[in-house]
């Protein structure tokens, strides 16, 4: 029974909000779900309390079909055994579950991607004197490589948004078509970003990113600005569909204390 | 007439600080725990308090622990993928070391560094898998002369990547509960602990309590590391603290966040350093030190198992 939506207005929600929206929009029913903390943790947490009850959430730690009820700070934070189906290890879920072909759609964040959907999540300088040593991989390369679809979940600067990766540490599309097979890679590679000012796909053609959605009150110039590589840019950009009241109301049930969604002043 | 003759009881069990003296400087470690879940935090300042140096430590994804040993120069060389105080920043005195060049990291992912203990643990000397295809960490390196390599599949043709397996010379996890032969159960998640627990030359399981081998026996389903793999035992109640132990205790939150803070200086972390760690004689002293009334605070409410 579809009902009519009831859209809140763009004053009445955060950025951080709408993104959490968007992230859970791309899980559906069922489907087995690979996600780390952060706003991936709230929006597959909000996936499963509206459209997606059925989807299972695995964390790479080894907590598989979660159904968390608080907030979690660590992918191996016990809070994500509540109602868990089992509690393994790495092996099964990024061995066996991963690269074994069940996972659906993963999420992870970056500090840098390029215009193929490449990730940097190491180092930030040149490898022989970095500047910021980042957190590394972790399970993240192992989740690009070998995940159906992959969501990126980032903030959209134009230092973000780079030309040439200062390390590449997961592959998206790496130099183009048929680069990701001539590789050896499994996964489909990178479906969409989401960032705080829109939503971007990938051109089937040409592998590389191309705006999708532009969120409420930002314009394609601004975009452009913070956009370090050349962005493909579609005639006509629809503005991201907004959150719903229904969705707000759960959204901020989830993180009351808003440890991942600060709450409004 | 044959008696019933009961088997005497091995007992393996040493307190942390002879567990720890066993260890020499320069060895090589598998590192136990999974982000917040069961480091060896106590294994850890107790290296510190001994002095220990040049150590290489392999591991997935580690946080506090490992800023703690790169901070006080214990660990030289990480074989990791993941090492960061999770939800609220980069880990402090990892980033200062690496700037001083005092620590070298050579960079995997957490499934190849899973893989490379489950080779170790197996007797092999390498394991294939389908991550790093593509990617700088398949050509950038720092110390080892032979990161990883892609390798064709002499059957399918099939692009695999190969990491080599690690045989570290010891593995040092801490897990629930373990009886005195070193019979070990881990409550929650094991992360990498399975397999890494295996591949060290000699294993130091630390545990929050030590049971009677009875408990072990009625329920040896649980069981994920047999005494067999085991070379000593040592209990260690509150070993993680303060990160968290699954049925256990939940994390000290507040404590990370100020440890965080403060070890972003020099200074700030030498001042942790002496607080908590060299100014204390053992694990008891520390939490001593924490004080029970915010133990008790953090233990585990069930049926929660934080």
């Amino acid at each position: 029974m579809e009902m009519t939506k009831k859209y809140a207005k763009p004053e009445e929600f955060s950025t951080l909000e709408l993104m959490a929206v968007c992230g859970s929009k791309q899980i559906k029913n069922g489907e087995v779900v690979f996600i780390g903390t952060g706003l991936p943790l709230i929006a597959a947490m909000l996936a499963k309390k509206t459209h997606a009850p059925k989807a299972k959430i695995v964390y790479e730690a080894g907590f598989i079909d979660s159904n968390a009820i608080d907030i979690a700070l660590s992918i191996a934070d016990s809070r994500l055994g509540y109602h868990a189906s089992g509690a393994i290890g790495l092996i099964e879920t990024l061995g066996l579950m991963l690269q074994g072909g069940h996972v659906d759609v993963g999420f992870v964040g970056a500090a840098q991607i390029d215009e193929y959907g490449n990730i940097n999540t190491t180092y930030i300088g040149n490898f022989e004197n970095p500047t910021v040593r980042l957190p590394g991989s972790g399970g993240g390369n192992d989740i690009v490589s070998s995940a159906k679809r992959i969501v990126i979940i980032m903030t959209h600067e134009k230092r973000k948004m780079v030309k040439k990766l200062d390390y590449l540490t997961s592959p998206g599309f790496l130099d183009g078509p048929g680069a990701r097979e001539k590789a050896g890679l499994l996964g489909g590679g990178p479906s969409l970003v989401v960032t705080n000012l829109c939503q971007m796909d990938f051109e089937p053609k040409t592998k590389r990113i191309r705006l999708a959605t532009v969120h409420p009150g930002v314009t394609i110039q601004q975009i452009k600005e913070n956009t370090g590589f050349d962005l493909i840019i579609p005639k006509d950009v629809p503005t991201t569909e907004l959150p719903t009241y229904e969705e707000l109301e759960l959204l901020r049930a989830i993180d009351p204390h808003g440890i991942y969604i600060p709450k409004p002043k | 007439m044959p008696n019933l003759v009961e088997a005497p009881i091995e007992d393996k069990r040493l307190t942390l600080k002879e567990a720890v003296k066993l260890v020499p400087d320069g060895a090589h470690l598998f590192w136990g725990g999974f982000g917040f879940q069961r480091p060896p935090m106590a294994f850890a300042h107790e290296m510190v308090r001994q002095g220990k140096r040049n150590m290489t430590i392999y591991t997935c994804g580690s946080e506090m622990d490992l800023d703690i040993l790169v901070g006080a120069k214990v660990a030289s060389r990480l074989e990791v993928a993941f090492y960061a105080i999770e939800g609220i920043g980069l880990a402090p005195n990892i980033q200062r070391r690496m700037r001083e060049k005092t620590v070298e990291i050579e960079d995997y992912t957490n499934l190849a560094m899973a893989l490379r203990f489950l080779g170790g643990a197996l007797g092999v000397p390498f394991m294939p898998l389908k991550s790093m295809l593509g990617t700088d960490m398949l050509t950038k390196k720092r110390f080892r002369e032979k990161k990883a390599e892609v390798f064709t599949c002499p059957f399918t043709g099939e692009k695999v990547v190969l990491v080599p397996s690690v045989r570290p010379d010891f593995s040092i996890v801490h897990v629930s509960r373990v009886d005195r032969e070193g019979n070990a159960q881990i409550d929650g998640i094991k992360g990498e602990d399975v397999e890494g627990a295996r591949a060290g030359k000699k294993l130091i399981v630390m545990a929050e309590e030590i049971v009677d081998t009875e408990f072990i026996r009625v329920q040896p389903d649980q069981t994920v590391i047999p005494n067999i793999y085991v070379t000593y035992v040592v209990e260690c109640p509150w070993g993680s603290y303060p990160m968290m132990v699954y049925n256990y205790y939940d994390y000290d939150m507040e404590h990370i966040r100020r440890y965080y803070e403060q070890c972003k200086t020099e200074e700030g972390w030498q001042k942790y350093c002496e607080e908590y760690i060299t100014s204390v004689n053992n694990h008891m002293e520390f939490l001593q030190k924490i004080g029970i009334e915010r133990l008790l605070k953090l233990k585990a409410k069930k049926p929660f198992a934080y």
